[in-house]
């Protein structure tokens, strides 16, 4: 069977720190989400996972941005990429990159969570015929996503897997398990649209978007709750996971 | 209590030096001793794209060589994928006839629709309709094979009058099944009055609840062609003289099962709908040990016949008890077991479980 063979040192280089494990649980209410799946190619594909974790089969690529108009730490907006996998034979995302508007927000989500992200720009925006997403970094677009016709479905259908977040946690450098759970009030799939992604700027230089499967939007709210579960990110799940 | 040997034919990787060859020989070889030990019925499934996890994906032919290669053990389609990017209906019967004329009439058909992205997406199909087209296909296989021509309009294909051959020689047509994933499924069945082909292993109450409701249901079937009116359900197979062995190997081919399983990608992880309420992952229940069952101090889970003859008796003796027809066993994952201990492992369940089963109730 396949299993990742990143350098877990080359994840760690720019890993976010988290001082404590016993973060608080925060309900976001006011969530706007919109998630996109995209089929990459094999390659590089192995060269993007730690050896903790297999690929999927076809591997696929999951963008997720956020909008809140309210939160602790003011409005912001997120966006993540992540990297389907399982760790051991749980479906889980490994959490590569994300970008955020809200300095005081990307503070609290990396120092809690173990979110890795940089300041830009997310233009999340919804209409009655679709969705589109644009985030930039430094005045450059580094992926411009969209989704057309949308068909209302029950809010149960999305589904929403776990990440993991590498970061730098007392027990040293781990994928920390983050377990967000959304609650989602009205729910959307439509056609997935992949304008652009800047691959290396979302530090998966190795991965080309092929396929794109599909694309939802939701609203809700969302919970970031303690963190259970720890991974060793050199070491398969069964000897590898650690309970917090 | 009938006992079956099903194969997913899973190859582990490289995929280089003849490796899917030795794995469909060595399937080839166990059904030759199965049919020899007195098993039932030699099912092979159908999967497309499913690295290591199924190579199946040509089980006609797989299963004309097991035809071709025994005389009474039943052959089984588990199952054909009804969807017309991937088998069009009219191919489906003219293939299945043929099967049956070929084995001599010992064709069991199962339908499915397919659980997983990788294979729904490698054919470029809508989620949304497969649940439709499969409902068309059992509707019109019956038709298609009983009556002397055919003609038909409707939402996933159409055809004018054409006439449909060879026919089955199994009279009527050959037994349809459905295999069942998705807790609901065996609903599907029952309203339609064709057979219950359990592809999840399930543990023995919601397995109670599932067979109940089937047979209660099945009795007010609209049915789409001859009543099958059996349940079966799948397992994994390895029997050994000593109960750590048995144990032990036997949960290593489980292990390795679930851990390929879990790597394909399933439609509703990847994409919302409807249609696909569950993940249909097929991987073996790892939940508590039966504490009845003597394989209880080993950690054997609840209702896996691996462990040593005694457990895998009563394993069996409690899906008996709640109205199972058909045991399906896979025997390997991945070659973990060596081709030797597979089949001393067969010749061990025939000698000393089988005879625990009246054989007349097989």
């Amino acid at each position: 069977m396949q299993i990742g063979t990143a350098n877990p040192d080359a994840l760690a280089e720019n890993a976010p720190r988290l001082s404590s494990l016993d973060v608080e649980a925060v309900t976001l209410e006011g969530l706007e989400l919109f998630q996109l799946l995209c089929e990459v190619k094999a390659d590089g594909l192995l060269e993007a996972l730690p050896p903790a974790l297999h690929p999927t089969i076809p591997g696929v690529l999951t963008w997720l941005a956020y909008r809140f108009d309210e939160s602790p730490w003011g409005p912001f907006r997120l966006a993540q990429t992540r990297i389907e996998c399982r760790s051991g034979t749980r479906p889980r995302g490994l959490f590569v990159a994300g970008v955020i508007d809200n300095e005081a927000a990307s503070h609290a989500l990396a120092g809690g969570w173990g979110y890795n992200l940089r300041m830009g720009e997310i233009d999340l925006r919804r209409g009655f015929d679709g969705v589109d997403l644009r985030v930039s970094v430094e005045g450059e677009c580094i992926l411009d996503l969209a989704m057309h016709d949308p068909l209302l479905l029950p809010p149960d259908s999305l589904q929403f897997v776990s990440s993991l977040h590498p970061a730098h946690t007392p027990a040293g450098f781990r994928l920390v398990q983050v377990d967000p759970v959304h609650h989602i009030n009205r729910a959307e799939r439509g056609e997935p649209i992949v304008n652009l992604f800047d691959a290396e700027a979302w530090a998966v230089p190795g991965l080309e978007p092929q396929y794109p499967i599909s694309a939802a939007c939701g609203s809700g709210s969302l919970t970031l709750g303690k963190l259970r579960f720890l991974c060793r990110p050199g070491e398969l799940a069964f000897t590898g996971t650690e309970t917090v | 209590m009938k006992f079956g040997v099903i194969f997913e034919l899973s190859v582990p990787r490289p995929f280089a030096n003849g490796i899917e060859q030795t794995v469909i020989l060595n399937a080839l070889e166990q059904i030759r001793l199965a049919e020899e030990l007195g098993f039932d019925t030699a099912w092979a499934v159908e999967h497309h794209f499913l690295e290591e996890y199924s190579h199946s994906s040509a089980p006609e032919l797989f299963l004309t060589a097991v035809a071709m290669q025994t005389s009474r053990i039943r052959v089984g389609h588990a199952a054909v994928v009804c969807i017309p990017e991937i088998n069009h209906p009219i191919r489906v019967a003219e293939r299945a006839a043929f099967l049956d004329i070929l084995s001599g009439g010992r064709l069991e058909l199962g339908t499915a629709r397919s659980s997983t992205w990788t294979e729904l997406g490698g054919f470029e199909i809508d989620p949304d309709t497969t649940k439709a087209t499969w409902d068309e296909y059992v509707r019109v296989l019956p038709k298609m094979w009983t009556q002397e021509r055919f003609s038909w309009e409707g939402n996933c294909f159409s055809t004018p009058e054409r006439a449909i051959l060879p026919k089955p020689i199994q009279d009527p047509h050959p037994p349809l099944w459905v295999t069942v994933t998705s807790p609901g499924t065996e609903l599907d069945a029952a309203d339609r009055g064709i057979g219950c082909l359990g592809v999840a292993a399930a543990g023995f109450k919601e397995q109670d609840r599932r067979t109940k409701e089937y047979h209660r249901r099945i009795q007010l079937c609209d049915p789409v062609g001859a009543v099958n009116d059996q349940v079966s359900t799948l397992n994994f197979l390895y029997c050994h003289e000593d109960l750590k062995t048995g144990a032990e190997l036997g949960m290593q081919m489980l292990g390795n099962f679930g851990l390929l399983n879990s790597h394909l990608l399933f439609t509703r992880e990847a994409y919302p709908s409807r249609a696909y309420a569950t993940l249909g992952n097929l991987a073996p229940s790892q939940g508590k040990p039966d504490a009845k069952s003597p394989g209880a101090a080993v950690g054997i889970p609840e209702g896996m016949c691996i462990g040593d003859p005694k457990v895998i008796i009563h394993a069996i003796k409690e899906w008996e008890s709640i109205g199972i027809d058909q045991i399906n066993f896979m025997l390997n994952a991945a070659e973990v077991l060596p081709q030797e201990k597979v089949l001393e492992s067969l010749r061990l369940f025939a000698h000393e479980v089988m005879p625990a089963f009246a054989r007349e109730t097989r």
